[in-house]
């Protein structure tokens, strides 16, 4: 009966997990994120999205025709990286400019590099931090949500009696830093309203709530270890508590630091990006205290207001030299024996 | 009786928890395998120097008669099963080393088969053996290690006034899915264990005994008790159930896990003092010492979903692979695999004339939609250092690492990353997303590096 016999090698069985798997994993978690900006920002939020996403879709295509290489968009790595950068980009942000940013990201943020895995950088903060460097005032351009005034206006920077009209709360936190204003005046109502998303910010990152619901999946789903967020969220915490404690006129406390602008989109969905995080625990943490520290020295003692994408992208620059350094013992110890 | 609770509490870091599909043959009673007409005994079963043959082509042989023997201080003769004439000394294929030498005896018509009919006094006595004697007589009847390493049991538990021996750990774990003969052994041979297990403890000269059972054989860990109650515990043999997770079976885990001791990378149990039996080669321990048997037969499980009625059968040794598993109705699909061993470390072959071996613990067969779902069939990405194979491997070692540096042939670099202390467990290719084939550039490394060496040919 038997005809056919098949040898490989061992093991000869294997989990159900694939690449595309653990991406739409990411993608899921990003989903509540993707609803409160749909809720707050309209139409907007879904131009902005697909737009990027296709772009991404369309550059990988591209390259890996170029390159003549096997198509490898089944992997969805495009898809996650168009929605990330969609998710930080401001919600006015014409397509014009939201597609130059997709085709850097994916061009020269990772199919330079020889495609997924071989990257350093997170090509989505590749493609933002272009943008904030060409484009400054499209990417500082911030409106009201859509469920404040349906118009959404641009956020008027110095009008302090109407909070629904402020800016940003981090741009908000910098002027109190530079003194224009008191940090304790009305943060309390700035803050609340960043647990369920009506203030000023980029698509992704107003919605603390749906930001964590996000994270909380990824964790038990398993497709990110906790030990990145953690330590994200801890060193930015403590960082900011020591400004707090300093100047509390001049600096906003700490939990407003967490719960506004990319913060938790960065520890949760962009600092945990597998291509460009360490592979080692020890490594893993001396990354997140170092993303969490560099964004915190950015807001506070920085010029721009928010500092996510340029601490992603140091540590990664960083990322290979941790991996080296934090290298993993077997159990048995050091070979003595040769 | 020292019994520490029914949970394993005890475990090791990293592994993974494959489906265990013991169900196919968990309740199989050990049957006879069937009778033989040709065997092909393997003069290469073990690790160590090879046997050189002791008879000539057309001799007649008795079964248990030794044919194969060597002088060197690592090595196990090897004996006939059957009673026969030798017809040739010939080449078999050899799961790991290709073609290798093998004494083929076709049986006389008419020769039943001895079969060992063995029960243990109540007023067993390890005490009337001397420890002397108890070696050469596990030396002289061919025991290697059973649990699918192959080394020579006496050169372990032989006294060693360099690296003196205090505990002795029975593995009776078996972690890999699938097979069950340890467990029957456990449930139906207890008598003959737990006289093994004194005998191997007087030999070596250990002062404590653990036998380590994985916690999803509750039967076996209750069976394994009761006769230690009935054989009278005095001497402190404890039963501790380990927590169930592939590889705890592997020594170094099973140290780990109850000793919380580590051997050394590179290095023997012995250099901590310890010594690892497998359940089955104590039971042929207490077979040789008592009743005088070589070893020539061995509890063999036939199993996978593509075989039409398996079950836990006691085989010669030498038998082939294809026999054994007509005599279990053959294959039920067109296309399979068959793996010697386990699903997760056992070698796939090619020739169903293999023969059996001491060290051929079991043959699965995989069906082909099983073969479709693993690794080599589906799509391979990049590696995406998602850091899975390095939570999962119980050596603590970067194995994405070590299998990159292969593939680009920078042996160097996965020398410095450790290669040499990889177990081949396959824990990181069963765990990772991008299909790639992690164990299998490990193990080719290493045999590239030995090759560089020097210190295999090729």
């Amino acid at each position: 009966m038997l005809k056919d016999i098949r040898v490989s090698c061992s093991p000869h069985i294997s989990e159900r997990l694939s690449t595309r798997s653990v991406m739409i994993d990411v993608i899921i978690g990003l989903g509540p994120a993707m609803a409160a900006a749909g809720y707050y920002f309209r139409i907007h939020a879904l131009i902005l999205i697909c737009t990027c996403v296709i772009s991404s879709a369309a550059t990988e295509w591209f390259c890996n025709l170029i390159r003549k290489k096997p198509s490898s968009l089944d992997d969805f790595s495009a898809v996650v990286t168009g929605i990330i950068l969609a998710l930080s980009l401001p919600p006015m942000l014409p397509v014009w400019t939201a597609v130059v940013g997709s085709v850097f990201a994916v061009a020269i943020g990772k199919m330079v590099f020889g495609g997924l895995g071989a990257n350093i950088f997170n090509p989505a903060m590749v493609g933002r931090t272009f943008l904030t460097a060409s484009f400054g005032v499209l990417m500082t351009s911030w409106t009201v949500p859509a469920t404040i005034d349906g118009s959404m206006p641009a956020i008027a920077q110095e009008n302090i009696v109407n909070a629904k009209t402020q800016a940003t709360p981090l741009a908000w936190s910098k002027l109190a830093i530079k003194n224009k204003l008191g940090a304790d005046i009305y943060s309390e109502e700035q803050f609340k309203a960043t647990f369920t998303g009506e203030v000023g910010g980029s698509l992704g990152e107003t919605s603390v709530i749906a930001l964590l619901m996000g994270g909380l999946y990824l964790l038990i789903r398993r497709t990110i270890n906790f030990h990145i967020p953690l330590a994200v969220l801890a060193s930015a915490f403590v960082f900011a508590t020591i400004a707090y404690l300093i100047d509390s006129y001049a600096y906003v406390q700490p939990f407003f630091h967490l719960c506004s602008g990319g913060l938790l989109l960065c520890a949760f969905f962009i600092a945990t990006d597998p291509v460009t995080s360490p592979l080692t625990r020890r490594g893993m943490w001396i990354f997140g205290i170092g993303v969490g520290t560099i964004t915190m020295l950015i807001r506070i003692v920085g010029e721009y207001p928010e500092g996510v994408m340029f601490s992603i992208l140091l540590m990664n620059a960083v990322t290979p030299l941790i991996d080296r350094l934090c290298k993993r013992i077997p159990m048995g110890g050091k070979p003595s024996v040769q | 009786m020292k019994y520490v609770g029914a949970k394993g509490r005890f475990t090791f870091p990293g592994g993974t928890h494959p489906p265990e599909k013991k169900d196919l043959t968990r309740d199989k009673e050990i049957q006879r395998g069937p009778a033989v007409t040709e065997v092909a005994v393997m003069l290469s079963q073990h690790i160590g120097a090879v046997c050189q043959p002791l008879i000539r082509k057309s001799d007649a042989v008795q079964a248990g008669q030794k044919i194969g023997d060597c002088d060197a201080f690592v090595s196990a003769p090897v004996h006939s099963p059957i009673t026969g004439k030798v017809t040739e000394i010939a080449l078999r294929s050899h799961p790991v080393l290709g073609r290798s030498l093998a004494i083929v005896i076709g049986a006389f018509p008419y020769s039943p088969t001895k079969w060992s009919s063995f029960t243990l006094k109540d007023d067993f006595d390890e005490n009337n053996y001397s420890a002397g004697q108890i070696c050469e007589a596990v030396r002289e009847a061919g025991i290697v290690g059973m649990g699918g390493a192959g080394f020579p049991t006496r050169v372990k538990i032989e006294p060693n006034p360099q690296l003196p021996k205090e505990t002795l750990i029975i593995n009776g774990c078996e972690c890999e899915p699938y097979i069950t003969c340890d467990y029957r052994i456990m449930l139906e041979l207890t008598d003959k264990i737990i006289a093994g297990v004194k005998l191997a403890r007087r030999a070596s000269g250990c002062s404590r005994t653990i036998i380590g059972i994985e916690d999803n054989k509750p039967e076996a860990i209750e069976a394994m008790n009761r006769a230690l109650k009935k054989f009278g515990d005095s001497d402190g043999i404890k039963v501790v159930p380990v927590k169930t997770k592939y590889p705890q079976g592997g020594e170094r885990q099973l140290i780990k896990a109850i000793l919380k001791k580590n051997v050394p990378t590179g290095g023997i149990p012995p250099m901590i003092g310890v010594v690892v039996l497998n359940v089955a080669t104590v039971a042929a321990i207490a077979e040789a010492v008592i009743s005088g048997f070589p070893l020539t037969h061995r509890v063999v499980t036939v199993t996978g979903e593509a075989i039409a009625r398996p079950g836990n059968y006691n085989v010669p040794i030498g038998m082939s692979v294809e026999n054994l598993i007509e005599f279990c109705g053959g294959v039920t699909q067109k296309s399979a695999k068959v793996v010697l061993g386990g699903p997760m470390m056992g070698i796939a072959i090619a020739d169903l004339k293999t023969p059996i071996m001491k060290t051929t613990n079991a043959i699965t067969v995989l069906t082909k939609e099983q073969i479709g779902r693993a690794k080599f069939a589906r799509r391979q990405t990049a590696c995406i250092r998602c850091g899975r194979c390095l939570r999962v491997c119980p050596e603590n070692l970067n194995p994405t690492k070590i299998a990159h540096a292969v593939k680009y042939n920078l042996l160097d670099v996965a020398e410095r990353y450790y290669m040499s202390a990889c177990i081949e467990c396959g824990c990181c290719s069963y765990v990772c997303p991008a299909n790639i084939e992690v164990t299998g550039y490990i193990k080719t490394g290493k045999i590239f590096l030995a090759r560089q060496k020097k210190k295999v040919p090729g």
